[in-house]
């Protein structure tokens, strides 16, 4: 069940916008520590997660965004997520990532909230 | 290949429905041939912890059907209907007895999955440990 991912950063006005191809799980944590490095590197101040559709998540992978949630924490950067499935927004409730991190239904929903929220 | 054949039965997979369920007799191995299938564990009341999705053509799910005690260790649930090939563990039992060389095969295959899901599963505790590590000192 290996897996490879790509991580797309993309500038949108202030909001840097992480395009994550493929399932997330422990196998991940390269792609993303790797795209955490070249946002944070580029003096980003709000991030947005944006999963594919058919996306999958395992507790690996969880974990990895927790992680991800307290660095962006200490470095006071907002973070956003959005592609999710009903499944994992459930899911991400349940494990308490909806306090650090706002869940949005659409990627130019998530970039117009984040774009206004100061 | 014929015999093993001949004990395989192939099955649909409706979306919602549930193949295993954790803690039950593990009688029947399943291949996947179409369609996806999430397993997953359960840790408090409700919450169920996701341990992967199946999504390729031969991906094999019920595995503790080959091994004692014979017992389901994850739950599985279909995702997007499908079709898999159903294998009972007492036809595939009997089959390895007398087919000393088809068990031996199937064994080795057992033994390079449960080996990749052993290294996943350290992988996965190496990340918990270090998440729980970062919660402890932030």
């Amino acid at each position: 069940m290996e897996q490879e991912n790509e991580i797309r950063l993309e500038q949108i006005g202030v909001v840097t916008l992480f395009e994550i191809k493929g399932d997330v799980t422990a196998a991940s944590e390269p792609f993303l520590k790797e795209g955490y490095k070249n946002a944070t590197d580029r003096g980003t101040e709000k991030i947005l997660l944006k999963f594919e559709e058919k996306a999958y998540i395992n507790s690996g992978g969880i974990a990895l965004l927790i992680q991800l949630l307290a660095e962006t924490k200490k470095n006071n950067q907002q973070i956003g997520i959005t592609g999710l499935s009903d499944h994992f927004k459930k899911i991400f409730t349940m494990v308490g990532i909806t306090k650090f991190a706002r869940i949005y239904d659409t990627r130019d929903e998530a970039l117009e909230g984040m774009s206004e929220e100061s | 290949m014929q015999r093993l054949t001949a004990i395989t039965k192939e099955t649909k997979l409706h979306k919602g429905q549930r193949l295993l369920q954790e803690g039950q007799e593990a009688e029947d191995l399943y291949v996947l041939k179409e369609g996806s299938v999430e397993l997953f564990m359960k840790a408090e009341d409700d919450f169920e912890i996701p341990i992967a999705i199946l999504r390729r053509q031969g991906d094999h799910f019920g595995t503790s059907a080959l091994i004692a005690p014979h017992v389901y260790t994850l739950s599985a649930r279909c995702v997007e209907d499908g079709t898999s090939f159903l294998i009972k563990h007492a036809d595939l039992q009997k089959l390895i007895l007398e087919d000393h060389e088809l068990g031996c095969t199937i064994m080795r295959n057992l033994a390079q999955h449960l080996l990749a899901r052993l290294k996943e599963a350290r992988q996965e505790l190496k990340i918990h440990f270090k998440t729980l590590l970062k919660a402890m000192h932030s």
